[in-house]
Parts: C-alpha cells; structure tokens; sequence
C-alpha cells in the first residue's frame, strides 16, 4: 500500500483552465447538489452553473463567495477519487482556506458542512474585502533555500508593520515565496522596498483580502456568529494545521479545533511551510497528492519539502530528479498525474 | 536474546488486546478527559514504537542508544498534568513524557526528532548527533544523559530561581514566574548522594518557608539494573519527610497517574512548595538492550511484569471508559508503529557527525547580545561603597580589592547572584564578601547550606533561568566532592544541546597553599587537575588585588556575553598579603582599578625586564618569584616573571610573546608534580619555543599543617637556586 499525505489547495487554484473541472472530476452528484442547494438558499449561484459557464469571468469566479465554493468542492471531490485500495491516506494538510478542506476530508466536518463553512467564510471574507496580498519570492528560481534572504524579508515585513501608517503581516509562509498582506500603504511600502524579479513579482493578488492577519478579526468574529461549534467533530485522519500542529483521530479537542479554525487560523499567519514540514517529518509519506484544480501549489509544496531538506533535496534539481525517478508529489489537476492518485 | 523478550511483549499485546485478555486493576476514573486519555494512550503507542525501532536501528548498525522508556509509558498521562512551559529536568527513560508534551506545543516534530537522535544525526535538534539525550528547547526540556541523579541538584536551584526572578527578572529570563520545576529519576537513583542532596537541599529550604516549586518524580520500576530496590523503600525513606509533600500514584492506570500528578503539581504551583511524586512503574526488556533479565531474575517474575504492560492497562481502561474499543486501540499501535517504522526509514539516511572539528563546535556556547549597562550613577555607588570609597585611594591588599570588585560587579549586573557557605552573614571566611549581603540583600547573597553539590547545583538552575551565578566554593579541597556538577554538568550543558541552553558563572574558589600553619591540606589543596581537563571551562587565577578585579570583571564578561563557565581561583595566602621583601614595604598592595579596566582572557602579566630567564608562573609563585628577582639580580642573573593567570586554557600566545628576547624558562608551580600546571607548561615550552626550561614544583604530597606548610612546595630560595642553575647551564 502506498502512503500519502493529502493536500488541499487554497484561493487562486481555479483559473480559466479548470473552468469544467467539477463536471469533469466530481464524483458525487448528490454531494455537489446538496453544495448547490446551499447556495441557491443563500442566494448564490450553484458551482454547476459556475463551473459550467461558458466563458471563465475573472471578476466573477476568483470572487472569495464563488471561487471558495468551487475550489473547496474541487478539492473535495479530488479527495473521494483517491484510489483507497491503492494508497493509504495518513494524513491530510492545506493551504489557507485549504484548512476548511482539510477539515472535510479528515472527517472533523461533515462533507456539507466543510462546503458551509468554506462557502461561509469565503462570502464573509469577500464582504468585507479588508486589505489586500502580494506574493513575492525568497528562492531564487533553483529552489536553493537562502534562509538569511528570507530573514530580510521578514525583518522588512516587520519594519513596515511596526509603521504607525501602514499595516503589513506575514500572511502565508508558502515554500519558497512569502504572502504578505496589509492595508495598501503596508503593501504599497513593501512594493517599493523589494526589487522586482522574475519579470512577475512582487505580484498583487486580485479579490484577496488580508486573510490571516489580526485585520480579519471581525470576519473571524461574524463566522463565529454564523457557524456554530456543534459542526466540528473528531477527525479519522490525522490533520496538519497552518502552525504545523497535528490534530489526531480521537485525540483533538473539538472546541479548541473549531477556535482554531475561526480564529488564529484566520488572524494569524498560515505557514504551509511548516505544515508540509511537519507531514513529511512525522508521516513520511510515500506519496504528497496536491488535490483540487490547478498547478500552482505544486511549486510551493516543494519548496516546503526542499526548506525541510526532505529525502535530501536542496533545490529544482533535485526535486526534478527525485520526481523523475519515482513521483513524490501528484498534482490531481494535472491530467498526466491525476491517474497516479485515483488508480 | 534480550531483544526476543521486546518481540514477546508486542505479541502479547497484539494478542490479548484482540482476545480482550486484560491484566486486572482499577477502573477508569477522577478529572481526565477522554481526548487527553486517547491522547496519551498514543503517546504511549509511539513510545513503544519508538524503543522497538531503536533496538532494530542498534541491530542494523544504524542506531546507537537503547535504554528504553518501555514500562514508564504512563508518564505521558504525568505530562498531561503539567504545562509546556515548566522546566523539565527528565530521567532518562522519559521519552513517554517528552513526546506528549509535544503534544502540547503546535508545530513540533517530536517523532522525527527522536529518532535522529537514535541515529545520532546532526540534524538532531537538540544535541546535533552528539547523544542520545531527551531535551527540546521548544518544550523547556533541557538535555540530560544517563549520569545517575546528577541532574536533581540543579533542579532545586532552577526552582529556587523562580521566585527571584520574578522580583528582579534577569535580562535572559527563561522561565514563567508561574512555572513550576520538573525533575524525574528513576527509584535507584533516589539513593544516591547526590540526589539525596538535593532532596535534603529542597526541604531545608522549604522547611523556612522559602519559595521551591519543585516537583521531584520518582519512577519506580523496582530495580537498578540488576539489583533490587527494597519493597516499599521509596514510600518508607519519603513518605514523612520534613518539607517535602508525598504523593503515590500507579504509573500503569493512566486515570490515577493523571489525577495524582494534577494534585501534585497543583500543590507546588500554588503553595510553591517541593512535592515529591512516586509512580509506579515497571521495566520491560531490562535495562539496555545488551542487558538480559533473565541472566539476573527468574523467568517467572520477567514474565509477571510482562504481564502487567502498561499498554494493556491503558488498552483495558480506555475500553471501560468507552474511549476506545480495543480494535481502535489496536489500530493506533500498529499504525505508530508503522510510522515509527517509515520516519525511521528515512532518519536514518541524514548525515552524522563526522569529524572532531563538528563535535567540538557546541563545547564552547554562542556569545549573546546583553543589553549595555551604564552601572549606577556616582551617588548611588558611593553610598553603597560607603567608606570604602576612600579606602579605594590607598592600596589594599587583595582581598580587600575582590571586595571591591565584587561589589562594583553587582551594582552593575542586577542579574548577580552569589551563593555559599557563610557568604552573607559573615562575610565570608576570609572576609571576601563582607558587607555585600547589606549591600544588595539576601536574596542576591545567599548563606547556602553545607554542600558543595547543593551550591554549584543552584548556581547552574538559576544560570538557566538567566541569572549571572557566582557561587562560592570555600576551599579548593571541599569542590572534589562536588566536581561532578561542573564536569558532568554545567560544562556538558551547552555541548549536549548544540549550544541551545547554556549555564553560563563564575565560580569563585578560594585556594591553594601557603597559609602560615593554617589548616594543613583541605584548607590549602594544591591541586587543580580537575579542573584543568575540563573541555570549555575556563580557570583564572590572579596572583595580586589589581589582577584580581580586572581578571574577575573579564571572568564576569565571558559569563554574561559569552556564555562561559569560569572558574576564579583565589589563592587564600595572598588575600591578605601587603609586602614584598620586607615588612612594612606594601609591596605587594594595590591599588583598586577603576571600573572598565580589564584583563582579557589570554593575556598574561609580566614583571621586570631581564632577558638571562624567564620564570613562568601564577599565583604564590608569581609572588615568590617576584621576591626573587633582586636576589638573582644580585647574583648576575636578569630576570623577568610571566604571570600566565589563567590556567586553562593556556595562554600560548601571550607566554610565547611574553617569553620574547629571555635565554631560559624557568617554570614554577605550586601545584603538584604530578597532574600539576608545570606539566603543561612544559610540554607548551617543548613544543613552541627552542629555550632551554626547567621547572620547580611542588611534590607529590599533601599539604601538612604546622610550621612544614610549606615544605613540600617552592620557596623564594629555592626559586634563585632552581633560576641560578638553569640560568648558569643557559649561560
């Protein structure tokens, strides 16, 4: 049997290419129409006619109400397909709202609630719309870790948040590039300060608050209000949070998971880093399946093993290298890996 | 095989928990939760798993440690108890209790942890592949290894440290005001001197109702490798103790271990008290994995303990709470071990040390910013000097000027704490802390009990909670009793954590010979080799009052900024020595040096000029030596003294420089033949200079008291002879 550890993908996953990925991939029809009931009932438009749209909208599908739903089902639907005779699933991990997936897949939510919790969060979030993100990288474009070029950038963080105008965090520590989030003079400050590279960064992220920052408390407040604890019940996998703590089967106090959840999951900094650290170290996995749409998260996940220094890799190259040999990591949205995970 | 009885064990437990074949005991009841008692339950798990992978790691070449926590799982249910933030000082077999305290703390490794450090790999966080020690910065685990109680002492001074620091916090605070200490050891261990010294050391203090949160926690498996604790003997020898509260819990019935250790730990927080918790346990496999039972005890009672696995009794008391049914207790063992078994896989494939420069790297700790100080403004500071404020124009003799420095020192660094034996009230034995207790209180200048392992043991406790200690050791000859706390401990701390905790003093040591028919040997030991040999330790040793101040204020520097552990010697004949060659002359008096000056570590002191010899020395021969300059002088022979004032590590540099443009070297030293400095000294002459040398010791021989103290050591005269011969076959 080959060991995995599972990880869900966040925000910024589904683009004009996985326009269609859920009639494509879902795999439960009840399920997607449960998740579609509970928008129509909240006066929002169902994944299928999202997903099924003719044309992919930018303004529209990357919206925190809509692109949250989609990814979280995607993801979801990802996660039933795995081949179960195959792989072990030993544990589960996320990014950002990928947590809200995590919880789902590991069986702390129900299926219809991790959708009610995601779509809920992701609609609070968009409502409120407070601040903004940009990403900028740390590695160089071989992957080599240079801890001292990622301390300056937290340390300029820091400086500009210490600024009695600006605001700026630390939103996610992903692999090998830095999510900052603040108000725009925070962002805007921090723009001016990092040299631009890679002829795309630093890179604003459209219709992205300042998730995971003391600025969310009052959505973080308002999804308290909304969501009550009751949903939240033991997992029956491990789950690996953004502070790399190991939530176990059995083991997890349910009122502090769901305090996690809607509270420092969402005003503090999120480290996948250090969640994929963890996985790696305390599973040893065969096996990582990024599940859900898109290609990006893949890059940031091995740049997390590679700051781990896991299996020894140090850079691309040695990522490539491994990977040729024997995949270490399987992106289900892309259609040459996706049948390594569902068999 | 001892490792057949490890495949027995997991089979029985595999075994009966399918059949549900339980051993009898207590059902499940009392405060804990049924997530914390699912949660230690796969603690316990892991800890099985763990020990079993270190006996496959060992078989395969790949692991190096396998003294193992089987039997004491249930201490995980005692972690449960306590909070992530008190000190843990843990007995060897605790890795139960380390990894559910993991548990506690988000984004820990704890597994991956622990078995780089089966395999000794340098990426093992905590001592970086120099041994297999429980220890994590993160989860206020300083690192211990498997020396026998010598961790108990230290442990009293770190609870001790708690309540002062919370008065006047240090600078380098590292423990919650609100902490309690935690130390555990096992039920051989409790016997021995050294922790029976720091048990009496704990109740005298709370016995005068002064603060020590410190909950001692003996694990009580019934035997020391192969011999036999008493029955009944820990609960008899700790059950009435003055001072100390007992609590007795069963380490197999996690329910019972968890209320109990709640309670204790309850009672030291809130009445900070020391409590002393006795759980009982059991041992697996015996006590290594080279160690077989069977070659000491019956078959019979091997298999009777075996019997009663705490894993069973968790699996049996989870069932009847209706935590888990015993195929989920199943699952969770297979599937730890079956982790265990994969991070292991990949454990043991990170690199190792590899060579002495690696394994030397953490023996010397990293500096540390210290926030500057300007000391105290010139009021204050005179009228703390008091009188003595005059007495700093005119020169004193040596003793008076520690005294002074001492004083300046503590006026400067809050953070100064001194300790020993008659310190305070009375200023000393020879006066040398006179007026420091009125000074700056008794809190900062305590009057400690009588024993030397109960003095260092505080200092290194409150080192670790960020106080600069300079304890004070009365005479050299009383430290042997006492070494193994700087040897085994206060210098292996940095070492056994790659520089993560650091223990960083000054110990003051008065000693040496010369003192006019005073006291004979154990007043005026002359022996220094243990200190000498001592990797990462440095030893000072001025020879007059001006050396002294600048040498301590530096010794203070390297502890403060550098991390360092420093031994200050004082030599007693020269505390109150005024003159050189004849009476009255004050010749060998000082002035006080202003504050700031200093001596640097290394640099050595030169007397006189002469180029016909130089005679290499330190403290009373630095004085004799002194006093024999005009007699060689007269008889034609130009001299120089090298005081090399710090005895380790050797200043090479500094005597090779200082021995520039001399014809001869003359060693003298008042330390034995045999192990003494000469010998060092000798070989540095051999090997990096061509000067033909000598020396002049002292013999092999102890310390006599009455008018032959000094027979057996150099002289003035026989310094000029040993000179004139060396320096007539120089010429």
């Amino acid at each position: 049997m080959t060991t995995a550890v599972v990880i869900c993908p966040g925000r910024g996953t589904y683009n004009a290419a996985e326009l269609g990925y859920l009639s494509r991939h879902f795999p439960d029809a009840a399920l997607l129409a449960d998740f579609d009931a509970q928008r129509e009932a909240a006066g929002q438009d169902t994944l299928t006619a999202l997903d099924g749209a003719e044309r992919f909208a930018m303004g529209k599908h990357t919206r925190g109400d809509n692109a949250s739903g989609l990814i979280f089902a995607a993801s979801y639907g990802d996660f039933l397909s795995i081949d179960s005779e195959g792989i072990e699933v030993v544990a589960v991990t996320g990014n950002s709202m990928g947590w809200y997936t995590t919880l789902a897949c590991g069986g702390a939510l129900s299926a219809e609630d991790g959708f009610r919790v995601a779509n809920t969060m992701g609609t609070l979030m968009q409502a409120a719309l407070i601040g903004g993100q940009a990403i900028y990288p740390w590695m160089g474009e071989d992957w080599v870790a240079d801890m001292a070029r990622k301390a300056e950038l937290l340390a300029l963080i820091a400086e500009i948040g210490a600024r009695e105008e600006a605001e700026l965090y630390l939103s996610i520590d992903l692999g090998g590039m830095l999510v900052v989030a603040g108000d725009e003079t925070g962002l805007k400050a921090f723009e001016e300060r990092v040299e631009p590279v890679q002829g795309r960064f630093p890179m604003r992220l459209g219709n992205h608050a300042a998730f995971h920052t003391p600025m969310q408390e009052p959505v973080a407040a308002q999804g308290r209000a909304a969501l009550p604890r009751e949903l939240f019940g033991q997992p029956a996998l491990p789950l690996v949070d953004g502070h790399g703590r190991i939530w176990w089967p059995g083991a997890s106090d349910t009122a502090a998971l769901y305090d996690y959840t809607l509270g420092a999951q969402v005003t503090q900094s999120y480290s996948l880093t250090r969640a994929l650290t963890v996985a790696a170290r305390e599973f040893a996995p065969d096996l990582f399946i990024i599940a859900g749409p898109g290609t990006t998260l893949g890059g940031a996940v091995a740049q997390s093993l590679i700051t781990a220094n896991w299996r020894g890799m140090a850079s691309k190259a040695d990522f490539r290298a491994r990977q040729h040999e024997q995949p270490l990591l399987v992106a289900m949205g892309m259609a040459e890996q996706r049948s390594l995970a569902t068999g | 095989m001892a490792n057949d009885r490890v495949t027995i064990v997991h089979e029985n437990f595999r075994r009966r928990v399918a059949a549900q074949d339980f051993p009898q005991g207590a059902p499940p009841s009392g405060p804990l939760d049924d997530v914390t008692a699912a949660s230690v339950f796969r603690t316990a798990c892991l800890t099985r798993a763990m020990d079993r992978e270190s006996r496959r790691m060992q078989a395969a070449g790949q692991g190096y440690y396998t003294i193992g926590p089987s039997g004491h799982e249930g201490m995980a249910a005692v972690a449960a108890a306590l909070r992530p933030s008190d000190p843990a000082f843990l007995h060897y077999r605790d890795a139960a209790f380390q990894l559910q305290r993991a548990e506690q703390v988000p984004g820990q490794t704890a597994a991956w942890d622990m078995l780089l450090s089966y395999a000794c790999s340098s990426e093992d966080p905590i001592s970086g592949g120099r041994h297999k020690v429980l220890g994590s910065k993160a989860l206020s685990i300083p690192p211990q290894t498997s020396t026998i109680a010598s961790h108990l002492p230290k442990a009293v001074g770190a609870a001790y440290s708690l309540g002062l620091a919370k008065r006047c916090p240090p600078e380098h605070k590292a423990m919650p005001d609100d902490a309690i200490v935690y130390c555990s050891f096992g039920d051989a261990s409790v016997n021995h001197s050294t922790a029976q010294g720091a048990f009496n050391t704990a109740q005298w203090t709370s016995y005068q109702h002064v603060p020590l949160p410190l909950l001692f926690v003996c694990e009580d498996n019934g035997i020391g490798i192969s011999t036999k604790t008493p029955r009944g003997w820990v609960k008899a020898s700790f059950e009435h103790r003055p001072g100390l509260k007992y609590f007795e819990c069963d380490g197999l019935d996690i329910y019972d271990t968890f209320r109990v250790a709640q309670e204790a730990a309850e009672y030291v927080r809130t009445r900070r008290k020391p409590a002393f918790l006795h759980v009982r346990t059991i041992r697996l496999y015996g006590h290594a994995g080279a160690d077989v039972a069977l070659a000491y005890l019956p078959r019979q009672e091997v298999e009777a303990e075996e019997a009663q696995d705490p894993l069973l009794h968790m699996a049996r008391q989870l069932a009847e709470a209706e935590v888990l049914e015993p195929a989920e207790a199943l699952a969770i063992y297979d599937g730890e071990a079956q982790r265990v078994e994969r991070i292991a896989q990949e454990a043991v494939t990170r690199p190792r040390l590899e060579n002495a420069q690696q394994v030397m790297a953490s023996l010397v700790p990293p500096p540390r910013e210290c926030a500057p100080t300007n000391g105290p403004d010139p009021a204050t500071r005179a009228e703390v000097f008091g009188p003595d404020m005059k007495a700093m124009e005119k020169p004193q003799p040596m003793g008076k000027i520690i005294n002074m420095a001492l004083t300046d020192l503590m006026l400067d660094h809050e953070e100064i704490v001194m300790m020993g034996e008659d310190i305070g009230r009375k200023g000393g034995n020879y006066g040398i802390t006179q007026r420091l207790s009125s000074r700056f209180g008794r809190a900062r200048v305590i009057d400690t009990l009588l024993d030397e392992q109960a003095i260092l043991g505080l200092a290194i406790g409150m080192a670790q909670n960020g106080f600069i200690p300079l304890p004070e050791i009365q005479f050299l000859a009383y430290l042997h009793n006492a070494e193994d706390q700087l040897r085994g401990e206060a210098a292996t701390l940095p070492f056994f954590s790659d520089g993560q905790f650091t223990n960083p003093m000054v110990v003051r040591i008065s000693g040496l010979g010369y003192q006019k028919g005073f006291g004979g040997h154990f007043h005026n030991d002359n022996s220094i080799a243990v200190l000498r040999d001592i990797p990462g330790l440095i030893l000072a040793c001025p020879s007059n009052g001006r050396d002294a101040a600048m040498m301590l204020r530096e010794c203070v520097r390297l502890a403060r900024e550098e991390q360092r552990l420093v031994v200050f010697l004082e030599p007693i004949a020269l505390y109150p020595m005024r003159d050189l060659h004849e009476a009255g002359d004050g010749g060998w008096m000082t002035t006080y040096p202003a504050p700031g000056e200093t001596i640097a570590l290394g640099e050595v002191g030169v007397a006189g000029d002469g180029e016909d010899l130089a005679i290499v020395t330190f403290a009373n021969g630095a004085y004799l030596a002194s006093q024999a300059l005009p007699l060689l002088a007269e008889k034609g022979v130009n001299a120089r003294v090298i005081d090399i004032r710090w005895l380790s590590p050797l200043p090479t540099e500094g005597i090779v420089a200082a021995l520039k443009s001399c014809k001869a070297a003359l060693v003298v030293d008042e330390t034995r033949r045999t192990g003494g400095v000469a010998e060092a000294l000798m070989a540095l002459l051999e090997e990096n200079t061509d000067l033909p040398h000598a020396r002049l010791t002292a013999e092999d021989s102890f310390i006599p008291t009455g008018p032959a103290y000094a027979a057996t050591m150099p002289s003035r005269d026989s310094i000029v002879d040993a000179a004139l011969t060396l320096a007539g076959g120089a010429k």
